[in-house]
C-alpha cells in the first residue's frame, strides 16, 4: 500500500472511482480523475451528464456512494462543504450565486474569512490582531479585484453588476479562499465572443498569478479545446472519453454523444 | 371557569372512579321495573376504564387536530410555505359559529335551539372562514408569490396577528370569554367497561372522518383534486399544462379554512367555553395541530391524519399518565425528537435545494 | 431580491482602518456610552416624571431586545421568534439571584444599591454597593443562563428549515411559560429563605403569579449601560469579517458554505449571542417592573419581530428607532396627536430627495395620513388597535416596503450616498 500511495502522491487531486445515485438514478458511475499542480483540465459532456453534479460531489454538497476524493492525499469526501473550502478546493456556481446586497469588496472579503488569523474575541474587543488581519483581508481583496477587473466597482452591490461581471466577481471571490484547485462551472456562459477571448486571458492568468489547479465546466468546446491542456468528457454520469483535446476530439463515442449516430438502418 | 393554562374540561378520569358495571342504553328499557342490571353486572378494574377513557379523549381531541393539520399540509404542498395564520382560521370557526348562533338567538338563558342547529353553524362557519382563506390568500400572500421565503412567513405572522386581535376588538367578539349553547344533547350512547361514550364524541369523530372522506375523494376523485396534486408537484409544469394554478392554490386555502373552521365548531360543541380570541389555549392548539402534520410528514394528507391522532393520543395519554400540568409540553417534546431524527416525518420526502 | 431598495453601497463596511485611530475608537465607544449613561440617569431623570423615566427605561430594554433579535433574524437570516422565551429565563434568574440573594446575604431584600441604581429622589452616599454587585451578578448569570438555552435549543434545530426553526423558538417560548407556570410558589418568608438556602430556594420561581418583591436596581444608568453594551457588541459583529460571514449566510447560504463559511456553528453563535442580550435585557426588565408576570408569551416576542423587521432586518441604528417607536406608540395612540404636518414634511423632503421615485411613498404617507385622522376624529382612543395596527403594519410592509426603515443598511449610508452619486456609480 505505501508503493502505490507514494506513486500517487504526486497527484494533487485525485478522484478515483466515485458514484453516486438518487434513489434509482445513477447521476454519476465510476468517476476518475487525476490532476497534478497547475493543471488547466475540462469537463465536458451533453446536458444532464453530470457534469455539475460531479462539482457537487467535490465540494460536499452530496457525498458519493463509493470511491474517494483526495487533496495531496487526504481525503475530501464525506466532509462538509466548508470545511473542504478551508482545505484548498474552491468553485464557481452555474447560476450565478453572488451575495446579492452586499458590496463587491464584501463578496470577496467574505471568502477570505476562512483564512482569518483572529477569534470572534478578537474582534469584539477591537484588539489589534483583529485590526491587522481585517487589514490583511481588504488588501487582498483588493488586489484580487484589480486582477479580476472589477476595482473601479468595488462599492456596488453586487446585484447591480451587469452579468459578465457578476461572473467574474464569483471567480475573484472563489479566488479569496486561497485555494489549491478551482472549480468553474459554466464561466463562459451567456458571454459573447470578445468576453470570452478575456476570460480565457484571464483564467490563464490567474493560473499563473495566483498558482492554482483549475477544473473547468464549458459548453464552449472552441473555449475548451483552446484552454484545456486535458479533457474528460461525460455522458449519462460516465467517462466515455479523457485525453489531450485532439484525442476527445476524434474520439468517436464523443462524436455519438454530441451529435448522435447517422442516420438510417 | 377554568384557568388560563387549559380550558378543556377535566377528563372523567381525573374523578374517581368505582367499579363499572355494564349496562344497555337506558331507552332499551323505558319501563324500569326491569332492569337488566341484575343479569350483567360485573366489575372491571379502574385501570381499563381509565385506559379506555384516555383513548377516546385522544381519538376525539386528535380528530380535530387532523383536520386543523390537512390545511396546514395542504398549503404547504401547493405552495411549500407554512401558514402560520392557520391555527388562527380554528379559533375563528370557533367563534363565528358562536356568533351565528347568537345572531339566531339560539344563545340566550332560554333560547331552545333546534336539532338542526349544529348542521347550519357548521355549514356557516366553514362559509364563513373558507371566504375569509380565499381573502387571505388573495390579498396577503398572492403579492408575495415570488418574494423571498422570510417576507412570507413575516406576512403569515402578520396576518395571524390581525385574525387574533381584530377577533378582539368589540365590534367582532370582544375580550370576554363566552359560552357556546348545549346544542347537542348531553347523551350517552353507551356505556363499556365504566366509559360513557358520549353523543357528542361519536358526532366529532364521525364529522371528522366525513370530512376527511370527502376531502380525500375531491383530492383523489376530482379533477380539482388532480390540479392540485400537479401543483404539488410542479407548479410550473402544471401552468404550462394548463392547470390555473392561480384557482387552484385559492381553492386549497378555501377548503383548508373551511376544514379548520369545521374543527373549530367541533371544537366549540363539546368544549363550549370559549377563551378570547387572543387566548394562549387557540394558539397553542394550531402550534399541535401544526407539530401534527409535521410528525405525519409535511406535505403528506395522510400523514396529517395520523399524525393528528398521534398528537391527540400522546397529549391525553400523558396527561393521564405522566402528568396533567404539562399537558402542553409533550407535544413539542415530540417534535424536536422527530425533527432530529427524522425531519421529514412519517410520510414526508426529503427536500433538497438545487445547487 | 427585492426590486425597491434602493442602490446603497455598503460604505461603512468597505472604508479603510488605520490600526491606531480604530484602537483609540475601540475604548473611546464604551466610555462614552458610560458617560451619556451616567448623565441620563442624574441629570435628565429627574426632570422626567417618573412615568416618563419609565418609558425611557423601557426604550433601553426594548432597544437591546430589538438588537440582540437582529443579530439573528438581521444578519443571519434566521427566522427566531420565541426570543420572549431567553428574556423570561434572563429575567427570572436575575430576580432570584437579587431577592433570594438579598436575603441570604444581607438579610432582607429591600433596596440595597448605591448612587448609580438609587431611583431618582432617594439619596444614598456610596457609589457602588454589595447590593448593586448582586444585581449585576444576577443579570450576567441571566444572560448565562440564556445563553445556555440558546445552545440547548439552537443546536439541534438551527439545521432545520426555515419555517421550522420558527416552530421550534415558538413553542420553546410556549413551554418556558409553562414551566415557569408549574414552578413552585416564591418563598415569602425571610425565615424560610434561610432555612431552605442555596439551592434549595431556586425551583421556587413563583409559579402562575409570577415572581415579585425584586428592588428596583434598574436605572437610565444600568439601562444605558448595557444597552451601550448592546449597541458596541451588534456594531463591532457586523462590521467585521465575523459578521460578514454572518451576512453571507442571510445572502445565500449554499455560497457562503462553499466558500468557506462552517454555517451550523456560526447560525449557533448569532443565536447565542442573541440569547445572552435577551437575558441581559430579562435581568434589568425585573428589576424595573420588580414583579414578573408568568406569561411572558408570544405578545413579547412579537414585539420585537416588529420592532427588528421595521427597522430593517440587520440595520442597528433601524431596531433602534424602530424599538423606540413601538414602545412609544401605546402612549400616542392613547391621545392621537394630528400627523398632517409631520408627513406633509416629509413628503416634501421625499420629493426633493428622490423626485419621481418619490410618487408612490408619497401615495402611502398620504393614505396612511388620511386613514389616521379620520380614525382619530371618529375613534379617538386608539389603544385598543395596537395590535391590529401593528398586524396590518406587517402585512402591508412586507407587500410594499418588506426591508423596513434600512434594510441591512445603517442610517449613516443615506447620507454617504451622495458621494457615490457623484463618481457616477449609479447605473
Amino acid at each position: 500500500m505505501t508503493s502505490m500511495t507514494s506513486m500517487m502522491s504526486e497527484a494533487l487531486f485525485h478522484i478515483e472511482n466515485v458514484s453516486l445515485s438518487f434513489g434509482g438514478l445513477k447521476a454519476v458511475v465510476d468517476f476518475q480523475l487525476r490532476m497534478n499542480s497547475g493543471d488547466l483540465h475540462g469537463l465536458i459532456g451533453p446536458n444532464g451528464a453530470g457534469k455539475t453534479t460531479i462539482f457537487n460531489l467535490i465540494t460536499g454538497v452530496y457525498q458519493p456512494d463509493e470511491g474517494f476524493i483526495h487533496l495531496a492525499g487526504k481525503p475530501m469526501q464525506g466532509k462538509a462543504p466548508w470545511a473542504i473550502a478551508y482545505a484548498g478546493i474552491a468553485r464557481t456556481f452555474q447560476n450565478i450565486r453572488l451575495f446579492p446586497d452586499l458590496s463587491v469588496i464584501d463578496n470577496v472579503r467574505t471568502a477570505n474569512h476562512l483564512r482569518k488569523k483572529h477569534t470572534l474575541l478578537h474582534t469584539l474587543l477591537r484588539a489589534p490582531r483583529h485590526l491587522t488581519d481585517e487589514q490583511t483581508m481588504m488588501d487582498r481583496a483588493t488586489e484580487l479585484l484589480d486582477v479580476i477587473g472589477l476595482l473601479h466597482v468595488k462599492d456596488h452591490l453586487a446585484r447591480n453588476l451587469p452579468y459578465g461581471d457578476q461572473r467574474r466577481l464569483e471567480i475573484a471571490r472563489a479566488l479569496a479562499t486561497l485555494p489549491k484547485v478551482l472549480l468553474l462551472d459554466e464561466p463562459a456562459a451567456g458571454m459573447n465572443p470578445s468576453e470570452k477571448k478575456s476570460l480565457i486571458t484571464l483564467i490563464q492568468k490567474i493560473r499563473e498569478q495566483f498558482d492554482v489547479t483549475i477544473l473547468l465546466i464549458d459548453h464552449d468546446m472552441n473555449l475548451v479545446m483552446n484552454l484545456c491542456e486535458h479533457i474528460t468528457v461525460l455522458d449519462h454520469g460516465q467517462i466515455i472519453a479523457a485525453g489531450t483535446p485532439q484525442q476527445v476530439q476524434k474520439s468517436d463515442e464523443v462524436i455519438k454523444a454530441y451529435l448522435g449516430e447517422p442516420a438510417g438502418e | 371557569m377554568e384557568g388560563s393554562t387549559s380550558q378543556i374540561r377535566p377528563p372523567s378520569f381525573a374523578l374517581p372512579v368505582s367499579p363499572s358495571q355494564f349496562r344497555l342504553p337506558s331507552f332499551a328499557f323505558p319501563n324500569d321495573s326491569l332492569s337488566p342490571r341484575d343479569c350483567f353486572e360485573f366489575n372491571l378494574p379502574p385501570s381499563v376504564t381509565k385506559l379506555l377513557q384516555t383513548l377516546l379523549d385522544g381519538f376525539s381531541v386528535g380528530s380535530l387536530y387532523a383536520l386543523v393539520a390537512l390545511g396546514y399540509t395542504m398549503v404547504y404542498g401547493v405552495l411549500r410555505f407554512i401558514n402560520f395564520a392557520h391555527g388562527d382560521v380554528f379559533m375563528l370557526g370557533a367563534w363565528v359559529s358562536w356568533m351565528i348562533a347568537k345572531w339566531l338567538t339560539w344563545t340566550g338563558p332560554d333560547a331552545s335551539p333546534p336539532w338542526f342547529a349544529a348542521i347550519v353553524l357548521l355549514f356557516g362557519s366553514m362559509l364563513v372562514c373558507g371566504t375569509l382563506g380565499y381573502l387571505i390568500e388573495r390579498f396577503a400572500y398572492r403579492p408575495l408569490r415570488k418574494s423571498p421565503r422570510l417576507n412570507v412567513l413575516i406576512t403569515a405572522i402578520g396576518v395571524s396577528l390581525f385574525i387574533q386581535n381584530a377577533g378582539q376588538l368589540n365590534f367582532i367578539f370582544g375580550t370576554d370569554p363566552q359560552k357556546m349553547p348545549q346544542l347537542l344533547p348531553d347523551v350517552t350512547l353507551f356505556t363499556l367497561a365504566g366509559v360513557n361514550f358520549e353523543l357528542i364524541d361519536a358526532i366529532i369523530v364521525s364529522t371528522a372522518i366525513a370530512l376527511m372522506v370527502a376531502l380525500q375523494w375531491l383530492v383523489y376523485g376530482t379533477k380539482l383534486g388532480l390540479g392540485m396534486r400537479a401543483v404539488s408537484h410542479d407548479p410550473q409544469t402544471a401552468a404550462l399544462m394548463g392547470v390555473p394554478v392561480d384557482r387552484v392554490i385559492s381553492l386549497t386555502f378555501v377548503i383548508g379554512s373551511a376544514l379548520a373552521a369545521g374543527a373549530g365548531l367541533l371544537f366549540a360543541l363539546e368544549y363550549r367555553n370559549l377563551q378570547q380570541p387572543a387566548a394562549a389555549t387557540w394558539v397553542l392548539f394550531g402550534l399541535k395541530a401544526f407539530v401534527a402534520a409535521v410528525v405525519g410528514g409535511i406535505g403528506s394528507m395522510k400523514g396529517a391524519m395520523v399524525g393528528g391522532l398521534i398528537i391527540g393520543l400522546l397529549e391525553t395519554v400523558c396527561s393521564a399518565y405522566v402528568s396533567p400540568q404539562f399537558r402542553e409540553v409533550y407535544v413539542f417534546v415530540l417534535l424536536i425528537i422527530v425533527l432530529l431524527v427524522k425531519p421529514s416525518g412519517i410520510f414526508g420526502k426529503m427536500e433538497t435545494e438545487k445547487v | 431580491m427585492s426590486e425597491q431598495a434602493p442602490l446603497q453601497p455598503d460604505l461603512a463596511n468597505s472604508a479603510n482602518v488605520t490600526v491606531t485611530t480604530a484602537a483609540g475608537r475601540s475604548a473611546l465607544f464604551p466610555l462614552i456610552g458610560l458617560a451619556v449613561a451616567f448623565v441620563l440617569h442624574r441629570f435628565i431623570a429627574p426632570m422626567l416624571s417618573p412615568y416618563h423615566a419609565g418609558l425611557a427605561l423601557d426604550i433601553g430594554v426594548n432597544i437591546i431586545l430589538a438588537v440582540s433579535l437582529t443579530i439573528v433574524n438581521g444578519y443571519t437570516g434566521q427566522f427566531s421568534i420565541g426570543h420572549a422565551g431567553f428574556m423570561a429565563i434572563g429575567a427570572y434568574t436575575a430576580g432570584a439571584t437579587t431577592y433570594y440573594g438579598s436575603i441570604l446575604f444581607m438579610g432582607h431584600y429591600d433596596f440595597a444599591g448605591g448612587i448609580l441604581s438609587a431611583p431618582i429622589g432617594m439619596e444614598t452616599t456610596s457609589f457602588f454597593t454589595g447590593g448593586d454587585s448582586l444585581f449585576l451578578a444576577g443579570c450576567i448569570m441571566g444572560g448565562i443562563m440564556a445563553a445556555l438555552a440558546g445552545l440547548i435549543v439552537g443546536l439541534p434545530s438551527i439545521r432545520l428549515r426555515g419555517d421550522y426553526l420558527a416552530i421550534v423558538t415558538l413553542g420553546f417560548g410556549e413551554i418556558m411559560r409553562v414551566l415557569l407556570e408549574q414552578s413552585p410558589e416564591q418563598i415569602l418568608s425571610i425565615e424560610q429563605v434561610k432555612q431552605t438556602g442555596f439551592p434549595g430556594v431556586v425551583p421556587h420561581l413563583g409559579g402562575a403569579i409570577g415572581f415579585g418583591r425584586i428592588p428596583q436596581y434598574a436605572s437610565l444608568f444600568w439601562v444605558y449601560a448595557f444597552v451601550t453594551l448592546t449597541l458596541i457588541v451588534a456594531y463591532r459583529l457586523k462590521f467585521s469579517s465575523h459578521g460578514r460571514a454572518l451576512l453571507a449566510i442571510r445572502e445565500n447560504e449554499v455560497a457562503a458554505g462553499a466558500m468557506g463559511v462552517p454555517i451550523t456553528r456560526y447560525k449557533v453563535i448569532a443565536f447565542v449571542i442573541a440569547a445572552a442580550l435577551a437575558g441581559l435585557a430579562g435581568g434589568l426588565f425585573a428589576h424595573q417592573v420588580r414583579l414578573i408576570p408568568s406569561t411572558f408569551g408570544f405578545q413579547k416576542s412579537f414585539d420585537v419581530l416588529i420592532m427588528v423587521v421595521l427597522g430593517g432586518l440587520g440595520s442597528i441604528s433601524g431596531s433602534i428607532i424602530a424599538a423606540a417607536i413601538v414602545t412609544l406608540l401605546p402612549e400616542v395612540l392613547r391621545d392621537p396627536p394630528s400627523i398632517w404636518p409631520v408627513m406633509l414634511g416629509l413628503i416634501v423632503v421625499l420629493a426633493i430627495v428622490r423626485r419621481k421615485r418619490a410618487i408612490r411613498p408619497t401615495i402611502i404617507l398620504a393614505l396612511v395620513t388620511i386613514a389616521w385622522e379620520v380614525l382619530r376624529a371618529v375613534v379617538g382612543d386608539l389603544s385598543p388597535y395596537r395590535m391590529v395596527m401593528f398586524a396590518l403594519a406587517l402585512i402591508l410592509m412586507m407587500i410594499l416596503r418588506p426591508q423596513g426603515f434600512f434594510g441591512i443598511h445603517e442610517i449613516w449610508d443615506y447620507w454617504k450616498r451622495k458621494k457615490i452619486a457623484a463618481n457616477g456609480a449609479r447605473p
